[in-house]
């Protein structure tokens, strides 16, 4: 479309308001960026794979210490609200998760690692998010990105396979990074 | 955003809803075009003098044989949902009570364009022919002409004229109706 059209977008108030009037539905897929409701990408086996053992793995360590919410919503700001692949929230969650909430965020990016760098990221360092994962699988490392700033995060670090990382809100937590990926 | 992301789309019904429970309001000046929700041009006060000016004359001219709907909806398929600067309708009246008027019930279509030219030949004349609306008129109020548009195909329409300002133009459904050039956009 050679003409710019100018979208309406929409606030999270307004998106939440369309799932409870049955616009949108359990089988819609989508998140809100920027006032626009824009469709995830599939998840396949590897992401799937990590969802669930870093799920199991949080969920046995961290009982009573963090709620573990696997591909839940996240509210970022009036017109964002993300569904990251995993969240560590404080206890105890009275609201929707805000990034004021989480301790962490894990994405597993397998088709969608631009998205997750170019898109989210950004947002999640401008909201003050302390620490989010980034599954690289075909990259074979988990981006360990810390120190949230408006401009990013200041302090990223590609661990590779082999090597072990912990969250920072849980340095007693040791997770290989094989585990993470799974097998090649 | 330079990445490609993909946006849901909506449907005509979900579009309604949105509307039903006050998600979009009365404030909104949108238009669904292919399943997304896009925000119209503003209205200035050519734009608004011309839709006036024909609103007025069809009124006066056309009594019964069809109805005169300004800046009202007209749905177009599944995922479409236009709103022209006006519309004549098939009547009767009572058929559009429920239902948002479709192409079928069109007789012609009439889009006035100061700052929406180009929108409007680009995005929704072709939206136009593909539905089959049988007759659209472009206004174009700084180029001073008015285009008329026959004879839809599913790649636009094939009869296209513009009639320049010493010009009359009448609807092919009611030929014995003639609008001056000069009156809309002198």
């Amino acid at each position: 479309m050679a003409v710019a059209l100018t979208k309406r977008r929409f606030t999270v108030d307004e998106y939440h308001r369309m799932a409870e009037a049955g616009i949108l539905r359990d089988d819609d897929r989508v998140e809100l960026i920027d006032g626009e409701i824009v469709e995830m990408t599939p998840i396949g086996f590897q992401h799937a794979r990590c969802v669930i053992y870093l799920n199991e793995i949080f969920v046995r360590r961290l009982e009573g210490r963090a709620v573990v919410s696997p591909q839940g919503p996240l509210a970022m700001e009036k017109t964002t609200q993300f569904q990251p692949d995993l969240v560590l929230l404080r206890l105890p969650l009275v609201q929707l998760p805000a990034p004021a909430d989480a301790l962490l965020v894990v994405e597993a990016s397998d088709t969608s690692l631009e998205g997750d760098r170019g898109v989210k990221l950004p947002r999640y360092a401008g909201a003050g998010v302390p620490e989010v994962w980034i599954v690289d699988f075909a990259g074979e490392v988990v981006e360990v990105c810390r120190v949230p700033s408006p401009d990013g995060y200041r302090d990223v670090v590609r661990v590779p396979r082999g090597s072990s990382l912990s969250p920072v809100a849980f340095p007693d937590l040791t997770l290989g990074v094989d585990e993470i990926l799974g097998p090649r | 955003m330079a990445l490609a992301l993909t946006t849901r789309r909506f449907t005509v019904e979900e579009y309604h809803r949105m509307a039903e429970v006050g998600i979009l309001t009365d404030e909104d000046r949108v238009e669904l075009i292919d399943g997304e929700i896009v925000e119209m041009t503003p209205i200035g006060a050519r734009h608004g003098w011309c839709v006036m000016f024909l609103t007025e004359f069809f009124v006066k001219n056309l009594a019964d044989r069809a109805l005169v709907s300004p800046q009202g909806p007209l749905r177009l398929g599944r995922n479409t949902q236009l709103q022209p600067d006006l519309a004549l309708l098939r009547p009767p009246r009572d058929a559009y009570r429920k239902t948002v008027p479709a192409s079928t019930d069109v007789l012609l279509v009439i889009e006035v364009a100061d700052t929406s030219l180009e929108r409007d030949r680009a995005i929704k004349l072709p939206r136009y022919a593909a539905r089959d609306i049988r007759e659209v008129w472009i206004v174009d109020v700084e180029g001073q002409a008015v285009e008329v548009y026959r004879a839809p195909t599913a790649s636009g329409y094939s009869d296209a004229q513009r009639v320049a300002l010493d010009g009359y133009v009448s609807p092919a459904a009611f030929p014995d109706l003639r609008v001056s050039v000069a009156d809309l956009v002198g």
